[in-house]
C-alpha cells in the first residue's frame, strides 16, 4: 500500500512537471507573446519593469526561461500581479482558494454522494414506477446544458421566489464592519469540517471491529450524537460563537450553488451506478449473501453497492479533471470570487501573472484530487492492493 | 430407523418467460433422513439447480411455486415470509451453488463472510467465538487460519471451493445442498475435494444433497439417489439398488454411457438425442423420443407416469417399470 502510494505520488510529480512546462509554453504562444506584452504596457511603474525583466529572464533563451519559471514556482514566485499592483499573484490566490476548496469539495462529496446512492436504490428498485421516473430526470439533468440550467435555477429560486440571494458572495452590508475577513471564517469552516469528517471517519473505523452488529450500529449513533452536541457547543462558546454569524452567511449563499450543481453531477454517478449494481445483483455472491439469510439492506449496501462502487469511483477520478472549467462557469454565474474567476478575469485582462499561477494552481488541486481519488480507489479494491505488494 | 429431516412433497414449479411456462420442477417427491448422503442426478436443465433453488426458497423472481410442500423439520418453507425464511437459510439448511468460485465477494475477506453468516444467526456471539469456529471447519475441510485474512482472488480454486464448504458449516445447518460442486475445477482437484465432501458428512453425520450430472460421482458420494429427467423423477431409491438393478430406460442408459463405476467393463453406449424443451409441459413419457426400446404403449397413450415401488425403498415410473 505505502509502496503504490508512493510510486502514484511520484508519477504525479512527473506529470506535474510536463503540466507546468507545457503551460508556460501555452502562454508563451499567446500571439504578440504575453510575456514581451507585459513590459509594454504603459501603467507598468519602472521599478516594476525591472523585475518583471528578471522574474521571466525575457531577455534570455526560450530554455532558459522554462528552467526559470520552474524554479520560480517552487520559490513561490510569480512576480507581481499586474492590474493589483503592488499584490503577488500568490497572495490573491491565497484569498480565493478557500473559497473554491469550500465550495468544490461540498459539491462534489455532496454529489458523489446522492448520486450514488440514488442509484444504488434505482438499481434495488428495478422495474418500479419511481425507478423509471427518477431514471428519466437524472437522464434529463445529464444531458441539460448547465449553463442554461444554472440561470434558470438562479432566475427561479434567486429572483422569482427570492430565497436566496443573487450577484453576491456575501451580504456586504453585513460585513462590513466585521472584525475580521471572510478569509479567517473560511479557514475556520473549513477546518471544522475536516475535522467532524475524521471524528466521523475514526469512529467508523475503530467500530468495524466490534463484532456483534447491534452495539456497532448503537456506537456509531452514540458517535454521531456526541458530534451534535460537540458542534453545538462549539458554534455557542468563545470565538466561535461571534463568528457564527458570518459563517452562516457564507453558508446561505453555498446553498444555491451546491444545489444547482449537485443536480447537475449527480446524474452521472447515479447513472453509472444503476448500471454497475445491476450487473453486480446478477453475481453469485449476492445469492449466496441471500442464501445466508443476510437482511436485505444489508446485501445492498455491503455486498452490491461496495462492489458497484469501484467502476463509480474510477469514472469520478477521471471528471474530477472538470473541476477546472467547472469552476470557471459555476463562479462566474454565482458570483463566487474564488480560483475560477481570479483564471477568467486575469486571462480576460492579460494580467498573466496571475493567471500562470492560477493557472498552475487549479492544475495542482486537479492533480491532488486526482491522486486523492487514486489512493482511495486502491483502498476500495483489494486486488490492487494486493498487486501493488507482490 | 433415523427420521426424515427433509420431505418434499409433490413439489410443482414453472418459470414463467415470454415463450410460456417452462415447466422445471413437476410432481417432486423425495425425503432426506437425517445423517444420510441423498443424490440428484440428471442431464443439464433438467431442473436439479430449480429444485436446490426452490429448497432455500431462493428461486429467481419468475419462478411460480404452484402446489407441493417442502418440510424441513417438520417446518413447511412453501409459503413461509421471507423474514422467517431468512432465519431458517444457512441456520438449517445451507447450499454450496453450482458456481461456488463465485461465491465470494471479491472485495471482503474470507473469514469476514463467513463471520457475517454465524453472526446473522448467532448475533450473541464474541468475536473470539467466531474466529475458534472458523478455525475449526477450516482444519475440518483442510485450510490454513490464515486463509481467514486473505481476499477471494488470492486463493486457488480449490481453496476457494474447500472454503465454500467450511461457509457451507459455519452455522451447523440441519442439512447441506451441494450443486455440482466440483464443476469448475480440474480433474485431480475435484477428485479431492469430492473426497473431502464424502470425509465431512461421514465425519459430522452430515445430511447431505449431492447434485451432479455425473452419476459416477453419485455413486461415490451417496446412500440414496434420485434420478431426473425432464423436470421429473423418474427413479428413485438406494444408490446400490438403482445400480444393480436400474428400472427406467433413462437410468440404464445414463450407466451405460458412463465409464463403468461399479461391476464389469460394458461397452459404453451413447446418450443421443437432446433433451426436451421444458416449455407448456410434456405429455406422457418425456424420454419416449430419445427411449431406445420403447414399446407402443409408451408412444400413443396417456400413460400413467406416476412412481410406483419395485422393491424395498426403490421406485420408478409405472410405465416403464410395465412395459420394460
Ligand atoms: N430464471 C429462469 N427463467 C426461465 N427459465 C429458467 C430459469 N432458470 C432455469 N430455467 C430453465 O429451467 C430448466 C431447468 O434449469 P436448471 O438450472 O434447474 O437445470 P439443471 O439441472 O441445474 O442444469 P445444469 O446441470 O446445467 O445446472 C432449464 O431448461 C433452464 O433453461
Ligand atoms: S416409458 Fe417407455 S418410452 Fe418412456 S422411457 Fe420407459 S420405455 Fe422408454
Ligand atoms: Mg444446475
Amino acid at each position: 500500500m505505502v509502496e503504490y502510494i508512493v510510486r502514484r505520488t511520484l508519477q504525479m510529480i512527473v506529470v506535474f512537471f510536463i503540466f507546468l512546462v507545457s503551460s508556460y509554453l501555452l502562454f508563451n504562444a499567446i500571439p504578440g507573446n504575453a510575456f514581451s506584452n507585459l513590459l509594454l504596457n504603459p501603467n507598468l511603474p519602472p521599478d516594476a519593469y525591472q523585475k518583471v525583466l528578471e522574474t521571466y529572464g525575457l531577455d534570455k533563451p526560450l530554455f532558459e526561461r522554462v528552467q526559470l519559471y520552474v524554479v520560480n514556482f517552487f520559490k513561490g514566485d510569480f512576480g507581481y500581479s499586474y492590474k493589483y499592483f503592488p499584490k503577488t499573484p500568490i497572495e490573491l490566490i491565497a484569498e480565493r482558494l478557500p473559497r473554491t476548496l469550500m465550495l468544490f469539495s461540498v459539491v462534489n462529496i455532496v454529489a458523489f454522494y446522492t448520486g450514488f446512492f440514488i442509484g444504488k436504490v434505482l438499481a434495488w428498485r428495478r422495474g418500479s414506477k419511481s425507478e423509471t421516473w427518477i431514471t428519466i430526470t437524472s437522464v434529463f439533468s445529464y444531458t441539460v446544458f448547465y449553463p442554461w440550467f444554472a440561470l434558470m435555477m438562479l432566475w427561479f429560486f434567486g429572483y422569482k421566489m427570492g430565497w436566496f440571494p443573487i450577484g453576491k458572495f456575501l451580504y456586504p452590508e453585513k460585513w462590513y464592519d466585521a472584525p475580521f475577513d471572510s478569509d479567517v471564517i473560511f479557514a475556520m469552516m473549513i477546518k471544522f469540517v475536516l475535522v467532524v469528517s475524521l471524528i466521523q471517519f475514526a469512529a467508523y473505523t475503530v467500530t468495524r471491529g466490534i463484532e456483534s452488529l447491534s452495539s456497532r450500529r448503537n456506537i456509531r449513533f452514540l458517535s454521531l450524537i456526541a458530534i451534535f452536541i460537540g458542534s453545538y457547543f462549539y458554534w455557542n462558546t468563545g470565538e466561535a460563537l461571534s463568528r457564527k454569524p458570518y459563517a452562516a452567511d457564507i453558508a446561505y449563499h453555498m446553498i444555491l450553488p451546491v444545489l444547482v450543481v449537485t443536480i447537475v453531477a449527480f446524474a452521472g454517478t447515479a447513472l453509472l451506478t444503476r448500471t454497475t449494481m445491476m450487473e453486480v445483483l446478477k453475481e453469485d455472491y449476492i445469492l449466496t449473501a441471500r442464501a445466508k439469510g443476510i437482511s436485505q439492506k444489508r446485501i445492498r449496501d455491503r455486498h452490491a453497492a461496495r462492489t458497484a462502487l469501484l467502476p463509480v469511483v474510477t469514472s469520478f477520478i477521471f471528471t474530477i479533471v472538470t473541476i477546472i472549467d467547472g469552476s470557471v462557469l459555476t463562479e462566474q454565474i454565482f458570483s463566487w470570487p474564488g480560483m475560477g474567476q481570479l483564471l477568467l478575469q486575469a486571462v480576460l485582462e492579460e494580467d498573466i501573472p496571475v493567471a500562470m499561477a492560477s493557472f498552475s494552481f487549479v492544475g495542482v488541486f486537479a492533480l491532488l484530487a486526482h491522486l486523492i481519488a487514486d489512493i482511495s480507489y486502491s483502498y476500495l479494491d483489494p486486488r490492487i492492493r494486493v498487486k501493488s505488494q507482490g | 430407523m433415523s427420521k426424515d429431516i427433509l420431505i418434499v412433497d409433490n413439489l410443482n414449479m414453472h418459470y414463467e418467460t415470454l415463450e410460456g411456462k417452462v415447466m422445471a420442477v413437476n410432481n417432486v417427491t423425495f425425503s432426506v433422513k437425517e445423517g444420510e448422503s441423498f443424490g440428484l442426478v440428471g442431464e443439464s436443465g433438467c431442473g436439479k439447480s430449480s429444485v436446490a433453488a426452490t429448497l432455500l426458497q431462493l428461486q429467481s423472481d419468475n419462478a411460480v411455486i404452484s402446489s407441493g410442500s417442502i418440510k424441513l423439520d417438520n417446518q413447511e418453507l412453501v409459503g413461509m415470509t421471507e423474514s422467517d425464511l431468512r432465519k431458517v437459510r444457512w441456520n438449517d439448511i445451507s447450499i454450496v451453488f453450482q458456481g461456488a468460485m463465485n461465491a465470494w465477494n471479491p472485495v471482503i475477506k474470507i473469514g469476514e463472510q463467513i463471520r457475517e453468516a454465524i453472526r446473522e444467526h448467532h448475533p450473541n456471539n464474541t468475536k473470539k467465538e467466531n474466529t475458534d469456529k472458523i478455525s475449526e471447519l477450516f482444519k475440518i475441510v483442510g485450510l490454513d487460519d490464515s486463509i481467514m485474512d486473505r481476499f477471494p482472488h488470492e486463493l486457488s480454486g480449490g481453496m476457494k471451493q474447500r472454503a465454500v464448504i467450511a461457509l457451507a458449516l459455519s452455522c451447523d445447518p440441519k442439512i447441506v445442498i451441494a450443486d455440482e460442486p466440483t464443476t469448475a475445477l480440474d480433474v485431480v482437484i475435484q477428485d479431492q475435494i469430492l473426497k473431502e465432501i464424502k470425509k465431512v458428512q461421514e465425519l459430522l453425520g452430515l445430511s447431505l444433497i449431492y447434485i451432479s450430472h455425473d452419476i459416477a460421482v453419485i455413486a461415490e458420494m451417496t446412500d440414496n439417489m434420485a434420478v431426473m429427467y425432464a423436470g421429473s423423477i423418474v427413479e428413485k431409491g438406494p444408490t446400490a439398488s438403482i445400480f444393480s438393478n436400474p428400472k427406467h430406460a433413462y437410468t440404464r442408459l445414463l450407466l451405460e454411457s458412463t465409464p463403468s463405476v461399479v461391476g464389469e467393463k460394458k461397452k459404453l453406449r451413447a446418450l443421443d438425442g437432446e433433451p426436451p424443451s421444458l416449455i407448456n409441459g410434456l405429455e406422457g413419457c418425456a424420454f419416449s423420443p430419445r427411449c431406445p426400446e420403447p414399446s407402443d404403449d409408451c408412444k400413443s397413450k396417456k400413460l400413467d407416469m406416476s412412481l410406483i415401488e419395485i422393491e424395498n425403498g426403490h421406485w420408478a415410473d409405472q410405465c416403464c417399470v410395465n412395459c420394460g
